[in-house]
């Protein structure tokens, strides 16, 4: 028995009423399609639409044809993940009709659970700051964040119930938030990164967006190839840690007005909670972060330096990375490395102390204007530190835009989070 | 003077620098050796006109950059904006990418001439190309950089570039007599080369003098290159079995405690070197890391064209790393971070380490690249090593010895090197 139209089901659902026969994957993806068509002038959020390909793929789940936990849901994929039978722009003009020979993994693996790919969604010039033409759907006047803007903004928009995206500093977390999605990003490595257009080898991470932590969970399974289990509501409120971060003083008044909300509530209901900062060895994560990616810019974009420069965004060459990195030697990367190991190992140590890591997403509600995509400086330090994340909505800014809170937990430690993300997402209930 | 293609990449550089040689003529002698040797089966892409060509235009920009014109091969994995690339799959057959590697376009941003593609196996993993062993056809050449090695050894041209996820630029290296050399993890970028596994993919150079060392690297992290310093005073050596001594042959196992010895007696203080009992079984751990990483980076090869994957990576990685418990996997990764930290640790007491570079000669057969164990281990533990030949085995065939150094200690190993290759040939 359906009560919402299908494009606005959750992944589970569509997945189980498929599954039950009770709906068709044919009829998921022409609502999903519908909603598109009907949003996407405003929303921009698609640099490559498959409709027709996704209505076969349809059809041939109907027959019978898939079998996986995504059997018949549809998804969509950052434009920065290879794809064999679509175009892969990168977000820039630089690789116009480039059109790979294979899947990425992270394409593949859902796929091969049954999953359909909708199409491409728009990326920040090659997953770093130039944007693109995206918009909030909450607010077209306002950035959807970045990098990955299309995925957040078409899941935000009910467009698709899943999404792919990237971070290499905020480039998932901001945006979900933003949009007032859920976005995960998991401990790094732990999602395969084979044809994802590299931006910083040592801090990619390929990662989720849903409209439910439940989503995440079954998209996650798919993601790493391993057997689906249902996320488990912890049967004791979690320890949690409120971590402001040394960031403190650059996050808005709506930022940190929903974050100790959100602690009162949870501490209202049952969570422990208590101040920490983190550890001495962290202090200066998150510029080991800027620099990491920075160094590492002018030798991964060595192909487009040495062929298409005058097709670089200022944004990424003369006034952004590139340049920045240009001015970094290999003893400041080998020492930033070093640096980097051992704040990890502190920040093990530290998270063992609790559940999870409760902070901010974001500085607050997304900006006003698509110049920027906002500011990522609440992720790249777990983003350096390889943790686990998840951001959950939970209130709204002086505008009517979601503002979101994060948990993050101990590396490797992704399935407490989503656990502990469960029992948080059930007592913040909905944002507005 | 001998044949251009007979210099090693330090003398070529030199003599197009100063106006001795031309691009083209370096290009010319060893595409006419590539042509006359091609029994060696190195190339799976070798177009001598667009080699020329490259040459060509080099010499006529006064052979500009650190490489100045450097014919260069290209492991198939390594994506190539004007060559196919193949990845040693029939999966793959005609792929044109859409850009170069990182790694190539640094290369030519340095000057260098990309030669061609050299043969790799299946996905840089086990299934063999056709490449020989140019010193015996008989003879596997290694792998999975089987052509790098090969076309090196055989003076088709004086550097290639190779990868190593186990053993696949030191193990071709030893069997076929020349240098190789794999860099700390993290130093030289992946962007644009098949991703086998994230945790353990790392690119490496294949070469015939040490000198040609220090411009390749300059090229490929974009940085200057820092000479090798022959005056370093003698290091102190630790001699690590590793826990798959019992694999090595007695010829391999009789090569370090004589070369031990000998660099004993040159002034080196030598020890002997084990890893704490923890890590044993290391190599365990290392394939757990592979399978799982490779069973998903190749996913879409998995799913959709499983009838073209070869069964040995279907049987001995894929399905295995499909069904490792993710948990497994963890306690892989972080034993792998611990082992770092150990090696770090051993690294406080010695400068470089002296182990086997591969169990033996290149064994018999084109069946097998032989057995990747002496290399997965620092493969694993990040660290630079380096090989360098060290005399024949029983059956005529080249041996090698490996030294490896602490993460980020590349220079440093290069120095130390040096220092043996001195003592040793003396």
């Amino acid at each position: 028995m359906l009560n919402a139209e299908p494009h606005r089901l959750p992944a589970t659902d569509v997945a189980r009423l498929i599954e039950g026969g009770e709906l068709s994957a044919e009829a998921v993806v022409r609502s999903c399609l519908e909603r598109i068509r009907e949003r996407e002038p405003v929303v921009r959020a698609w640099t490559h639409l498959a409709a027709a390909a996704a209505l076969e793929a349809a059809l041939a789940c109907d027959k019978g044809a898939t079998h996986g936990v995504l059997r018949g849901v549809p998804f969509c994929v950052k434009d920065i993940f290879d794809t064999s039978d679509m175009p892969s722009g990168y977000g820039s003009p630089i690789y116009t009709g480039c059109r790979p020979s294979f899947d990425a993994s992270a394409v593949a693996l859902p796929r091969a659970a049954g999953a359909i790919l909708l199409g491409k969604t728009v990326t920040t010039e090659f997953a770093n700051r130039h944007p693109g033409p995206t918009s909030n759907p909450h607010n077209p006047s306002y950035t959807p964040g970045g990098s990955s803007s299309g995925s957040a903004a078409s899941v935000a928009d009910f467009m698709v119930p899943l999404a792919l995206g990237t971070q290499t500093g905020g480039s998932v977390i901001r945006p979900a938030a933003y949009c007032g999605v859920v976005g995960f990003k998991p401990s790094f490595g732990l999602f395969p990164p084979a044809g994802m257009h590299v931006n910083t080898e040592s801090l990619d991470t390929v990662g989720a967006m849903a409209r439910s932590v439940d989503d995440i969970a079954l998209f996650r399974a798919a993601l790493m190839a391993i057997p689906y289990e249902r996320p488990v509501m912890p049967e004791r409120p979690p320890r949690l840690a409120l971590c402001r971060t040394p960031h403190w003083d650059e996050a808005q008044p709506e930022g940190r007005a929903v974050l100790e909300a959100a602690a009162a509530r949870l501490g209202a209901a049952g969570a422990r909670i208590v101040d920490k900062e983190l550890p001495a060895d962290c202090a200066d994560i998150s510029e080991l972060q800027r620099r990491h990616s920075a160094y590492e810019a002018p030798r991964n974009h060595a192909p487009e330096l040495y062929r298409h420069a005058a097709l670089l965004s200022d944004d990424l060459l003369g006034n952004g990375r590139i340049a920045a990195g240009r001015k970094l030697s290999l003893d400041d990367f080998r020492t930033d490395w070093r640096r980097a190991e051992r704040a990890r190992a502190a920040a093990q140590e530290w998270a063992g102390g609790f559940d999870a890591i409760l902070t901010l997403p974001a500085p607050g509600q997304a900006p006003k204007g698509l110049a920027s995509t906002g500011n990522a400086i609440f992720n790249g330090l777990w983003t350096m530190l390889h943790m686990p994340c998840l951001t959950l909505p939970a209130g709204a800014g002086p505008d009517g835009l979601p503002v979101g809170i994060q948990l993050v937990a101990r590396r490797h430690d992704d399935r407490r989070l989503i656990d502990i993300g469960l029992w948080v997402e059930r007592e913040l209930g909905a944002w507005r | 003077m001998s044949a251009p293609n007979r210099l090693s990449a330090a003398e070529a550089i030199a003599r197009l620098g100063s106006g001795a040689l031309t691009a083209e003529a370096l290009a010319r002698a060893c595409l006419e050796r590539a042509q006359e040797r091609e029994g060696v089966k190195a190339w799976i892409w070798l177009d001598p006109e667009q080699a020329l060509t490259q040459a060509r235009a080099a010499d006529r920009a006064g052979r500009p950059g650190l490489l100045a014109g450097l014919p260069i091969g290209v492991k198939d994995i390594i994506d190539t904006l004007d060559m196919p690339t193949g990845h040693g799959s029939p999966i793959y057959r005609g792929n044109r990418p859409f850009a170069d590697a990182a790694a190539v376009a640094l290369l030519r941003i340095a000057g260098a001439t990309i030669m061609g593609k050299t043969v790799t196996t299946e996905f840089a993993n086990r299934f063999p190309g056709a490449t020989v062993n140019p010193h015996n056809p008989a003879h596997t050449p290694g792998g999975s950089s089987s052509g790098s090695a090969a076309s090196v050894a055989d003076f088709q041209v004086p550097a290639a570039l190779g990868t190593q996820t186990g053993g696949s630029v030191i193990r071709p290296a030893s069997f076929c007599g020349v240098i190789g050399y794999k860099a700390s993890f993290g130093e030289f970028s992946r962007s644009g080369i098949k991703l086998q596994c994230h945790n353990l993919d790392t690119l490496g150079i294949l070469c015939r003098s040490l000198d040609d060392l220090p411009p390749l690297r300059a090229a490929l992290v974009a940085g200057p290159p820092q000479q090798i310093d022959r005056t370093v005073s003698a290091p102190r050596i630790g001699i690590c079995r590793t826990p798959a001594w019992e694999r090595a042959e007695p010829a391999t196992q009789a090569l370090i405690d004589e070369n031990a010895a000998r660099l004993a007696a040159a002034g080196a203080r030598v020890r002997e070197v084990n890893f704490a009992a923890p890590f044993a079984n290391i190599l365990e751990h290392h394939r757990r890391i592979f399978n799982f990483e490779a069973a998903r980076n190749y996913a879409y090869e998995y799913a959709e064209h499983n009838a073209l994957v070869s069964q040995v990576l279907r049987d001995t990685v894929l399905t295995p790393g499909r069904e490792l418990p993710l948990a497994a996997y963890v306690e892989a990764i972080e034993t792998a971070e611990a082992f770092r930290r150990h090696i770090d640790d051993i690294f406080g007491e010695v400068d470089v380490l002296l182990t086997p570079s591969a169990a033996g000669e290149a064994p018999l057969g084109l069946g097998s690249t032989g057995d990747p164990s002496f290399n997965s281990i620092w493969t694993l533990a990040w660290t630079p090593c380096l090989t360098m030949p060290a005399g024949n085995g029983p059956k005529g065939l080249p041996l090698g010895i490996q030294l490896v150094g602490p993460r980020f200690g590349d220079e440093a190993l290069f120095d130390a090197a040096a220092w043996v290759e001195t003592r040793l040939a003396a």
